[in-house]
């Protein structure tokens, strides 16, 4: 049942998309990343209105499904004069809807920052934004790496999704290799293994960052700062 | 000068304590009020006017007023609850008064002058005036993400914009002091509590405060590491450069250590003295019983 000959000759094809689907994770999360934590700043802004409205958006695309907000974004927004390449929408797309979620995440970790922290950099007369930067978010980070590194993971997983705003990453080649070849078996298995590798090397990275970041913090070795 | 100025601060205290016995007699309540200072010389560094401050429905401080002058040493006594703390949180800025001002060297704290008129301070205004102070925490509070030499030389940096080369010269010299040097690539998590205040302190005096602020700074510690705290407190307050005031219920410290003594309960400075009279003849009678409950628990001289 199985063919070698063809799994070969479809390889070169698969791998060609490989490139969309790890840049297109990549680019959906640094949108999510820092959308994550423009949200968790207006959602703690004293200014209620804006902290509001911010907890309003959050809810709203939590939700509603994230395919439907790609087809507002790719389908809708044209009509209104905007249009973006498949590639920009499904970023922008994913990304914004995780933004939601790890601005959650980010409140957590800013949360389980000590309050007396604050208080030593008031006393040290820090300015509001080098508390932020120098005292709070490299503490509040710290502990929500793991939470981070699995929505990185299950954002890879989502980009399949973003065929259905055509654009072309594994799975959708994969489609296209089956229906012109009615072979299925081989384009769809290679795919799954691909995402085993990537899932799987994510995952190993995350724990090694975790684990640099453990030892710098509690200096059990002298590691690189 | 030093020892003028204590003679002068021991004049206005004798004064201060004559109207507290006054009152006494009179059966009123006894309020110490502040020494009043309009024909010294040498103006207060801190003056707090009338400040109170609720926590909702709980006043824990009832008006007062308090003046700290430069380089005086003073210790603030009184049960738990009875405003201390917050007597130095308003003035690190970490709590905001319901009501009353506190100058820093002749500046408004929380309010702003403008136009002759005082109006709340901004952040930019707090910023600039909380530079004069600097406080130790009864928890230490360092980073637990920099080492110690990190903890010790970012405010420089940072807020004073000192070189790193000029920041880490000066938190070198700092952490020499508190006797902390070796421990420079160590982070906070592996050190006792005794060594982390002791961090605390060079972090706090890395700044140059004119006024430093001790909230219960050995309260937290195992009883075999509050000596070598407070034996650094001895030596910085030897020093006479900075206006100290030490919230502590170490007693013999306090006596040890301060020019003057103020007594607090229930949101009010009930008496202030030297401590040679604040110790061994109270007036109130608030004071004695207080100074009692420390003899029993054998905490104390």
């Amino acid at each position: 049942m199985w063919s070698w000959d063809f799994t070969f000759k479809i390889l070169p094809q698969l791998l060609d998309t490989l490139w969309i689907t790890i840049s297109a994770t990549i680019a959906a999360f640094a949108v999510a990343m820092i959308g994550g934590l423009i949200l968790a700043f207006a959602r703690r802004s004293t200014f209620r209105l804006l902290s509001w409205v911010t907890y309003a958006f959050i809810e709203f695309i939590r939700t509603t499904p994230p395919l439907v907000q790609l087809y507002v974004i790719f389908y809708v927004l044209p009509r209104y004069g905007l249009s973006l390449s498949p590639f920009t929408a499904g970023v922008i797309g994913l990304g914004i809807h995780y933004s939601t979620y790890l601005s959650e995440v980010y409140r957590a970790g800013i949360d389980s920052v000590p309050r007396g922290q604050w208080e030593a950099a008031t006393a040290l007369n820090f300015s509001p934004l080098q508390k932020w930067k120098t005292i709070i978010l490299p503490q509040a980070i710290r502990p929500v790496v793991p939470v981070m590194g699995n929505y990185l993971i299950v954002m890879l997983k989502e980009t399949p999704m973003l065929s259905a705003i055509t654009l072309v990453e594994l799975l959708g080649r994969a489609q296209i290799i089956g229906s012109n070849t009615f072979r299925y078996l081989e384009p769809i298995t290679l795919v799954g293994l691909f995402f085993l590798v990537l899932s799987y090397s994510a995952s190993r990275l995350v724990i090694r960052l975790e684990k640099r970041m453990n030892i710098n913090h509690h200096g059990k070795m002298d590691a690189a700062a | 000068m030093r020892r003028l100025k204590r003679n002068r601060v021991g004049h206005l205290i004798s004064k201060g304590s004559e109207r507290v016995s006054e009152m006494t007699e009179n059966n009123h309540v006894a309020v110490a009020e502040a020494p009043q200072s309009n024909q010294e010389q040498t103006e207060p560094i801190v003056r707090y006017r009338k400040v109170s401050k609720s926590f909702g429905d709980n006043q824990v401080l009832k008006e007062v007023d308090f003046d700290l002058y430069p380089g005086e040493r003073v210790a603030v006594i009184g049960p738990s609850g009875s405003g201390k703390t917050t007597m130095a949180r308003l003035l690190m800025t970490l709590e905001k008064p319901t009501s009353g001002t506190i100058e820093v060297d002749g500046r408004q704290l929380w309010h702003k002058e403008v136009k002759g008129k005082l109006v709340p301070a901004d952040e930019k205004h707090l910023h600039e005036v909380r530079g004069d102070i600097g406080m130790v925490f009864q928890h230490f509070h360092l980073f637990p993400h920099m080492n110690i030499l990190k903890n010790v030389s970012v405010a420089p940096i940072k807020v004073l914009g000192l070189s790193k080369e000029e920041a880490e010269e000066r938190a070198k010299t700092m952490l020499d002091k508190v006797g902390m040097s070796d421990k420079l690539e160590a982070y906070p998590a592996n050190l006792s509590g005794g060594q982390q205040q002791r961090v605390a302190i060079a972090r706090a005096l890395v700044m140059r405060p004119k006024v430093m602020l001790f909230d219960e700074p050995t309260s937290a510690l195992d009883p075999e590491l509050v000596g070598e705290v407070l034996d650094v407190i001895k030596e910085i307050a030897a020093e006479g450069e900075m206006a100290m005031m030490l919230i502590t219920h170490e007693m013999s410290f306090a006596r040890d250590v301060a020019d003057r003594i103020v007594f607090f309960d229930e949101g009010r400075i009930i008496e202030q003295g030297r401590p040679e009279q604040i110790f061994t003849a109270p007036k109130t009678d608030r004071l004695q019983e207080f100074l009692k409950r420390f003899e029993l628990n054998g905490s104390s001289s």
